[in-house]
């Protein structure tokens, strides 16, 4: 027995999984009772641009977690408008970790984001403007310093403030000294904001 | 032109910016580290200052600057046995527990990327033969892939220089070594035990292939993918493995920035990723 | 001295959950998600884990209940720090295997009753 090397150049046998590739079987082995089965229907969907809404949909029953990797993977690779959609519905649900995938999904997706992103910010939902804020992190966006400063002027919510605050800590401007003071002020008896406010403050470049 | 100097807030903006992107953590003890490479990326980049660089690099589109920011912040040099603590861990702790699972003849697969100029294969083919046991009773495949095809001929090649053998040990390196006048020329029968293949992590046709094995070494090059490549080469290597299988990454490196789909385990050696299904960790 | 381990995304509340602790003498470590927090609790002795909900990678509820899963951490106390202040959230969190639960924004005074209540016990 000893180190060994294969004769043929491609390591291993024929993969039976790889040759059912058309869009009707990869739709149905979605469904499969193998999970393996399914996390390859879901990353060779990919090959199909109309596969997003099959993708959505399977989503809110799917619980096996490298399943959900590769459906999330996929949408966030296709970045169409039927795959935004299905994520940002995402954010609203009660699975945690359905919601925080999602975000992770459309925090790669910046340019087909910024789009619905002001109507995030101003959902009814204080949870989904908070999950908004945690997209804009990635954006790359010249309006992501605009928006968190609307945020903190006028966000009824603390901890939508807060989050706010968080990410303008790194990338706040001289634009974004007065807002703050504001907020300081809006919020003066929350001990966490005036923290924050203050953190963001000093990290600012004083020029 | 004197370049102003990067204040205690900006070394921490900055520091708090590249441990959540990398969870690679810079204490005040780096600031020479950190400073220098910084001033190496504003005065690259055409910039004025910290706040104008990090500005650019943090909102650029491509996030080839931030790319560019982790290469120098981090440290590439590959040579024989780096981060050897590894190889003990597969010798002692992962290989045992992979081999009580094989059937009689089964072999054991090891895919090992990037293989760089193969200093990491290698490393491990001379471990296996000199250090674990097992490699009288198990058949052990060696496969090491990169997308960079000259870089695959000098490891298939196998001439290595004195830097890149130093920490050979010196029977080591009289037993799988010839020293010529060009470098030191590893031996045919090692050469012979490694296959290396050219494969895009990120090509799905590519990867397809790449499947039952046991362990996977894939150190210090996630770290230079972005978020969603990173995401796609996890789930790769997760279908790379069969289940039980093993997964590493270096020193300073983290699934935790990556995925949840692998499970954390701590050996006496070493912390290693496992597939498991369920995937629950 | 125990050491408290803050598991949160966001940087500034981790500052200022270490602002408070160490002020208070108590020494801290971070986590930015559920996975680091995991892997850290695997290489390192806590004595209590302050859990944020949402978090990439690995949520406070799925941390949680990695934990329980691991014999050798299971017994650590966690405070779970959400802000969602709704019961069923509550519910959710001492299932998943929080000890206590507090809403965020955290007051200082709060966090430092209930760290000390887990680490040192019930004041007399």
């Amino acid at each position: 027995m000893a180190l060994i090397k294969q004769t043929k150049t491609e390591p291993t046998a024929i993969d039976v999984r790889s040759i059912v590739r058309d869009f009707p079987q990869l739709q149905a082995q979605l469904h499969s009772a193998d999970a393996s089965q399914r996390r390859w229907a879901a990353r060779e969907l990919l090959e199909h641009r109309n596969s997003a809404s099959a993708l959505v949909d399977r989503l809110p029953v799917e619980s096996e977690p490298s399943v959900r990797e590769a459906i999330f993977t996929t949408l966030a690779r296709l970045g169409d408008a039927t795959a935004v959609q299905g994520l940002v519905e995402c954010l609203g649900s009660d699975d945690a970790s359905l919601r925080n995938e999602a975000i992770e999904a459309l925090k790669t997706m910046p340019s087909e984001v910024a789009p619905v992103m002001q109507g995030l910010l101003h959902h009814a939902d204080a949870d989904v403007r908070i999950l908004a804020i945690n997209v804009l992190e990635s954006l790359r966006h010249p309006r992501v310093e605009q928006w968190l400063i609307e945020v903190i002027e006028s966000d009824p919510a603390v901890n939508v403030c807060g989050c706010a605050l968080d990410l303008l800590t790194e990338v706040g401007t001289r634009h974004s000294r007065a807002p703050l003071q504001r907020l300081k002020a809006r919020f003066a008896s929350e001990p966490y904001i005036q923290f924050a406010a203050m953190l963001a403050l000093k990290r600012i470049d004083p020029a | 032109m004197t370049q102003a100097a990067i204040t205690p807030e900006e070394y921490l903006k900055f520091t708090e910016f590249f441990y959540r992107k990398t969870g690679i953590r810079f204490e005040e003890s780096k600031r020479y580290f950190v400073d220098k490479r910084l001033y190496e990326r504003i005065k690259e980049s055409g910039r004025e200052s910290f706040r104008e660089y990090f500005s650019f690099m943090r909102f650029e589109a491509s996030g080839n600057e931030l790319q560019s920011l982790i290469n120098v912040m981090t440290i590439n040099e590959t040579y024989f046995f780096r981060e050897e603590y590894q190889f003990d861990c597969l010798v002692k702790s992962i290989l045992p527990e992979v081999s009580a699972k094989k059937a009689r003849g089964e072999p054991i697969r090891i895919w090992v990327l990037p293989s760089s100029s193969g200093e990491e294969a290698y490393g491990i083919a001379m471990c296996l033969l000199e250090r674990w046991p097992g490699i009288t009773e198990h058949d052990v495949e060696i496969i090491s892939s990169d997308i960079d095809t000259r870089i695959l001929d000098m490891a298939r090649a196998g001439l290595y220089s004195q830097r890149s053998v130093q920490k050979v040990p010196g029977a080591y390196l009289a037993k799988y070594f010839k020293a010529t006048t060009r470098g030191y020329q590893m031996v045919d029968s090692l050469r012979g035990a490694v296959e290396f293949t050219r494969v895009n992590l990120l090509d799905a046709a590519d990867v397809r292939a790449y499947r039952d094995f046991d362990v996977i070494f894939c150190r210090n090059l996630l770290i230079y993918f972005d978020d969603l490549s990173r995401k796609q080469a996890a789930l790769t290597f997760y279908e790379a493995l069969r289940p039980g299988g093993f997964f590493l990454l270096g020193h300073s490196e983290s699934m935790s920035r990556i995925s949840a789909l692998f499970q954390f385990r701590k050996f006496p050696d070493a912390m290693v990723y496992q597939r498991l299904e369920g995937g629950l960790a | 001295m125990k050491c408290i381990l803050i598991v949160d995304d966001a940087a500034t509340v981790r500052m200022f959950h270490r602002a408070i602790l160490e002020g208070a003498g108590y020494v801290v470590q971070e986590a930015v998600n559920g996975l680091e927090g995991l892997e850290k609790a695997l290489s390192t002795s806590y004595g209590l884990f302050l859990v944020d909900v949402n978090m990439p990678k690995m949520d406070g509820y799925s941390f949680l209940e990695a934990l329980r899963r691991r014999p050798e951490i299971a017994q650590a106390p966690a405070i779970m720090i959400s802000t969602e202040a709704e019961m069923t959230d509550r519910s959710k969190a001492y299932a998943a295997g929080a000890n206590f639960y507090l809403t965020k924004p955290v007051r200082p005074a709060d966090l430092l009753l209930h760290v000390g209540i887990m680490l040192d016990g019930p004041i007399a």
